[in-house]
């Protein structure tokens, strides 16, 4: 029987081929899009943390996420058994973590980690499971510009180089 | 929404598979045990509810700010 290789999926970057090996399953959807179960991962750009969590069935569902921890090294989230049992992890080293990511309108430079529900996805398996986290040490939002200072200075750059490509699928993130 | 009045170390079933016991109350604290299959995740309302927000707020970027944030920040 023939295996569907490519599904084309409407997607919040427009219509794009994704390969069916980069689908990820969400058995319990994430959290406030429990109905949704099959996600991919959207590249933006080559050197980008940023990824776009796509809904494989509902085209405006598309989340922006990152990697956390290009800003926060230090990163830790707590997978507790009933979660191990659902991401079907057996080993640790299988796991990819993304945050979701806030942009206030109109002011990128202000966009922060959102560290208290982490997407965790086993990247052997692709099941996908959103992951609350509890008594963290880190704050609920994390200001990416805390990082860094020159935000103010390539928004201007940016403003004049207009606008840039987007690359096409890519599932993100090796195993940390 | 149902009500029930139980005392410490008494428990209540949800279904077959959920049981919830007051263990103990001391003044505005109630402590809960819950006995729950092992695949199934339990979240604190104010935890799942602020989760939910920020999705919400992780849809809500124009694709302008998409892009500006992408080529803001870089991987190092």
């Amino acid at each position: 029987m023939a295996q569907e290789i490519e599904r084309t999926v409407k997607t919040r970057l427009g219509s794009l081929a994704v390969d069916m090996n980069r689908v990820i399953r969400f058995p319990r959807g994430i959290i406030g899009f429990e109905d949704c179960k099959e996600f991919t991962l959207l590249q933006l750009k080559e050197d980008s943390p940023f990824l776009i969590l796509q809904s494989m069935t509902r085209p405006d569902l598309g989340l922006m996420v990152a990697d956390p921890y290009t800003f926060l090294p230090d990163y830790n989230v707590k997978i507790g058994s009933a979660e191990q049992k659902i991401l079907k992890l057996d080993n640790i080293r299988q796991i990819a973590i993304l945050v979701t990511v806030t942009i206030p309108p109109g002011r990128p430079e202000e966009t922060s980690l959102n560290l208290m529900g982490p997407i965790i996805v086993n990247s052997r398996s692709r099941v996908g499971l959103q992951v609350p986290q509890v008594d963290t040490k880190y704050p609920n939002r994390f200001l990416v510009s805390d990082r860094e200072n020159e935000a103010a200075e390539a928004l201007n750059e940016i403003q004049d180089a207009g606008s840039g490509k987007l690359a096409g699928s890519e599932v993100g993130a090796a195993a940390k | 929404m149902l009500i029930l009045t139980r005392r410490p170390g008494e428990s209540i079933y949800l279904g077959d598979d959920i049981k919830l016991t007051v263990l103990s109350v001391q003044g505005k604290q109630i402590k809960v045990g819950l006995d729950v299959p092992d695949d199934m995740p339990v979240y604190r309302e104010e935890v799942y509810l602020r989760v939910q927000e920020q999705n919400k707020l992780a849809l809500q970027l124009t694709d302008q700010d998409l892009l500006a944030a992408t080529q803001l920040w870089h991987k190092k």
